[in-house]
């Protein structure tokens, strides 16, 4: 009987024109989403190989010029000498944290083109690298990408509630329902065998194509997890249209026309997927605002105009916390501290006072994600948004861990270059084949697949939520009148 | 009659309870918008002035120095926040909130809020744009949808034709109830809004802001005109209520959600934005090497001298009654300065071309249009960023030229170094930035207004069309 029913259903649906229209619009968008993804993701590779190239060709050049240096065939003003690790370490030997796009970043461009996905890592304060942003017209961030995300979460749920708005109350309209129903057949094995036939329909189709359009833009499905994560992606996408296909259900069962349907699911849809995630936006702001960043500026001003004038104490001082790092007591040392020792001192007082205030920032921004991980229940929409860009590597989650390992880095490079600078001590050639090195390490697959499973079951409830009284409701339907 | 059809038309809808609830949803959302907008407003414009005073001390009490000293140390340009922003916060969230003006170096304004924010900023955030934009229009689209189509459903369309009622009666009649009933919502609303403009300009912005108002109340106005008439166009043309709501959720769908990010990809891709790398790697090496690369510093420095000591009239640096390495300074800050004109003048010229890319692709959706008059009128899009980094840039200049010019003048070889006070400092005035007036954004946005004002007379016309040709079965 379920195959027959699914076999009606199926050759209804293929004869109207309206599903190939929807079919064709969802298909076209999803390449397009894929297309862009991809365009993106070799944008931003090929930014990173030229920056990665400059960075070899630059450090080569330093190790042959400074021969030349020491031999007087070459001259160069102090402040860019390499022979001076200050110099060296501050500017013209500086090289890249880089964090590479995620194999399935093509799948949702999220975050990523916001937050700096490289910095040029030098001996200054944080502050002065960190903001490595990309040029955008800002006018395109506000609008947002048309990527896959942006189908499936905004688009796919359309084509969804256009095929099944009137799921039941077409064939109520037409007076195919009582007929049908006169059979051996029951309302919910009815429901069940139009939504199996759409739902398939629709996943083969939206999954099909994400698949093929993400591994054409290069995806690399043989990367350590990318597969599994491709599994889990595929099924966010079928839980999230599960949950859009059980609100059609439970709409239909209302027992309304079609018109009325249609009118409310575009209500819920608009609700859950603007009007939601803008309020919540709203609210975790006015909970935990986060100040104008002109604050940290002015922090680190002051911060920094008082540690000038301390300079020589503070040197003093940094080098009482720091003995192994005070130059060879040298004969009548009574040469005043040079520029770049004090620097050192100066620079790293400024960051232990502003310390504090990006604390503030950090922890404000914290607290709202934490709210926000809290709220997003309210619409899956916001809980599919979460779990795709963690999957497709495009998450605040891991620029996080990019900028603990930049951190990381920074600290590793500032302990190779200031006791060279204290000591006084020149660079040689061989020196520049000792540098530090960054090494993106990807986020454990442990966490990523965590937050995953706390997203999944959230959207399994709202499934749920939706499914089980729609079908309840199912049974006091009116079939006829 | 058509003040009766208006009448009927307004009754019917708040009979309606559907209606009720979904105007008192969109008049909750956006009255609670343009009071957070206000509220935020007010916090981050009092945080930039205060940084903005405290920035200009710090530059008067910075004590004895060098000029070059000085101008090492420079100054922050913080961004203002315009009035307007609580109702369209535009590309504020995504552009940087200040810049620091130093010596040798035009930088990019840091610190953009979305930074600051969580991904769910991507899914919008509510601002009285927003709702303007997004859900008046999709209210349009709700009350309007049924108005021919519902009729003839019904059987009343031929009884209302049988009394003689003119089609473009009708039509004008259901535009005005539909108009009517908004009004009631957004009249209240643009009350609450300009009370929180009155209450936030009291610091003298005021009269340059009731023109953008009245601008965008306008531009407003004939979006929604045109959302209404297309409505009204499509109800008396499709063959059900449930294609002409099919068709017109598609159309909203398209001004509002999908327009938007096509044409910034379609602006992308006929006029491509460089990477930041790439930008870096170019204007290094102009600086270095002069913009057409074939020019080198030291060639320059040469040169610089040689004309020095001919002017002089002396063979050695020495000798010269000026000091040189201030005149060098002030020669590579005109270099930079020429570099900086170039290349940042090609990039926003890059993006105003994206910005008109929006606006004529308004022909396609109006909703761009009207999306970039909003910003433009609220102050809140790329050019006025543009035009506030513009005017920090030339204020970072003037204070690079007073600098190297009194450190010009210092002996070079006196006793000691040259320091400076407060006097020199002084000499510099405290920065102050005026806003483009309307006429500014008007003279820019004229294609997007003009596409606006196209789209509003086609759909009238179209609604009239659609409505005399109406078939009543």
């Amino acid at each position: 009987m379920l195959a027959q029913l699914i076999k009606v259903e199926w050759r209804q649906l293929s004869a109207d024109r309206s599903t190939l229209a929807a079919a064709l619009l969802l298909g076209v968008a999803i390449a397009y989403g894929a297309y862009n993804g991809a365009q993106w993701v070799r944008f931003q590779n090929t930014t990173l190989q030229s920056a990665l190239a400059e960075e070899t060709e630059r450090l080569a050049a330093i190790r042959s010029d400074i021969p030349k240096l020491t031999a007087g065939e070459k001259k160069v003003s102090p402040h860019l000498d390499p022979r001076s690790p200050a110099a060296f370490g501050r500017g013209v030997g500086a090289r890249y944290a880089v964090m590479p796009p995620a194999p399935l970043a093509a799948l949702a461009i999220g975050q990523s083109d916001l937050y700096p996905y490289y910095f040029k890592v030098s001996t200054g304060s944080k502050q002065t690298f960190l903001q490595n942003d990309e040029i955008e017209n800002p006018a395109h961030l506000l609008a947002g990408r048309f990527d896959l995300a942006f189908v499936i979460l905004y688009l796919f749920p359309l084509v969804i509630l256009a095929l099944s708005y009137n799921l039941v109350s077409a064939d109520k309209e037409s007076g195919t329902l009582a007929m049908t129903l006169s059979q051996p057949v029951r309302l919910r094995k009815l429901v069940l065998a139009k939504v199996g036939v759409r739902g398939t329909f629709l996943a083969a189709l939206a999954l099909g194509l994400s698949i093929v359009g993400v591994a054409l833009g290069g995806a690399d499905l043989s990367a350590d997890s990318a597969g599994f994560r491709l599994l889990l992606w595929v099924a966010v996408v079928i839980l999230y249209g599960a949950f859009w296909f059980a609100l059609a259900v439970a709409v239909n069962a209302l027992g309304r026309t079609s018109a009325t349907n249609a009118m409310l699911l575009a209500g819920v849809w608009l609700l859950l997927v603007i009007v939601v995630p803008s309020v919540m936006n709203v609210a975790v702001k006015s909970a935990y605002p986060v100040p104008s960043r002109v604050e940290l500026i002015q922090a680190m001003r002051v911060a920094g105009d008082e540690a000038t004038r301390q300079g020589s104490l503070l040197l003093a001082r940094y080098l009482e916390d720091h003995p192994e790092m005070a130059p060879p007591a040298s004969p009548g040392s009574a040469a005043p501290p040079d520029f770049y020792a004090l620097n050192i001192a100066v620079t790293e007082q400024v960051e232990r006072k502003v310390q504090p205030v990006l604390d503030h920032f950090d922890r404000q921004v914290a607290n709202q994600q934490a709210m926000i991980d809290r709220l997003r229940y309210l619409s899956p929409a916001i809980v599919a948004q979460s779990a795709l860009n963690d999957l497709a590597g495009s998450s605040t989650h891991r620029y996080q861990h990019f900028l603990a390992q930049a951190d990381t880095f920074h600290r590793q490079w500032r302990e190779f270059f200031n006791p060279r600078i204290l000591r006084k001590a020149k660079m040689s050639a061989a020196d520049v084949g000792d540098l530090p090195r960054f090494r993106f390490a990807e986020e454990p697959s442990g966490a990523v697949t965590g937050r995953f499973v706390i997203a999944f079951l959230g959207l399994l409830a709202a499934v749920g939520l939706v499914a089980i009284p729609g079908l309840a409701a199912l049974r006091r339907y009116p079939v006829a009148g | 009659m058509i003040l009766t059809i208006a009448r009927k038309e307004m009754i019917e809808m708040f009979r309606d309870g559907r209606f009720r609830v979904a105007g008192a949803i969109v008049f909750t959302l956006l009255a609670g918008a343009l009071l957070l907008g206000w509220q935020h407003y007010r916090e981050v414009a009092a945080q930039h002035s205060a940084a903005q005073k405290a920035t200009r001390e710090q530059w008067l009490g910075q004590g004895k120095k060098n000029p070059h000293s000085a101008a090492h140390y420079g100054v922050y340009a913080f961004k203002p926040k315009v009035p307007l922003s609580l109702v369209d916060h535009g590309t504020d969230p995504y552009t940087g909130v200040a810049v620091w003006l130093e010596a040798h170096k035009m930088n990019e304004f840091k610190f953009r809020p979305a930074q600051d924010a969580t991904a769910v900023q991507r899914f919008g955030e509510l601002t009285g744009a927003t709702v303007l934009q997004l859900l008046i229009p999709l209210l349009i689209v709700l009350l309007t949808f049924q108005a021919f189509s519902g009729e003839r459903e019904s059987g009343t369309l031929r009884q209302l034709f049988s009394l003689g009622v003119k089609p473009a009666d009708l039509a004008a009649g259901k535009a005005l109830g539909t108009a009517a009933a908004l009004g009631l919502l957004l009249v209240p609303a643009a009350a609450i809004g300009a009370g929180a403009l009155a209450l936030s300009s009291s610091n003298g912005e005021l009269g340059a802001s009731w023109a953008r108002v009245a601008l965008m109340a306008l531009s407003y106005l004939l979006y929604f005109g045109t959302f209404t008439a297309i409505s009204l166009a499509i109800s008396a043309w499709a063959p059900s209520s449930r294609a002409a709501l099919i068709a017109l959720l598609g159309f909203w769908m398209l001004n509002g959600l999908i327009a938007p990010r096509a044409a910034s990809d379609l602006a992308k891709g006929l006029h491509p934005t460089p990477s930041a790398f790439e930008f870096a790697q170019r204007m290094e090496v102009a600086l270095k090497s002069g913009i057409d690369g074939h020019d080198p510093q030291d060639a320059r420095d040469q040169r610089l001298l040689q004309q020095l000591l001919d002017k002089y009239k002396v063979t050695s640096v020495e000798a010269l009654p000026v000091n040189f390495t201030a005149i060098r300074m002030q020669e590579g800050e005109n270099h930079g300065n020429e570099v900086y004109d170039v290349l940042y003048g090609e990039l926003w010229d890059t993006f105003d071309k994206q910005a008109s890319i929006h606006r004529t692709a308004g022909v396609l959706a109006p909703g761009l249009a009207l999306r970039s008059l909003s910003m433009g009128f609220a102050g809140t899009d790329f050019s006025q960023h543009a035009h506030f980094a513009k005017a920090a840039e030339e204020y970072r200049r003037m204070i690079q030229r007073e600098m190297n010019g009194d450190l010009a003048k210092s002996p070079t070889n006196g006793s000691g170094p040259y320091l400076a006070g407060e006097d020199l400092w002084r000499k510099v005035p405290d920065f102050a930035y005026t806003a483009p007036d309307a006429a500014w954004v008007v003279s820019r946005q004229a294609s997007g207004f003009a596409v606006l004002l196209g789209w509003f007379l086609v759909s009238v016309l179209l609604a009239i069309w659609s409505a005399r040709r109406i078939a009543v079965w």
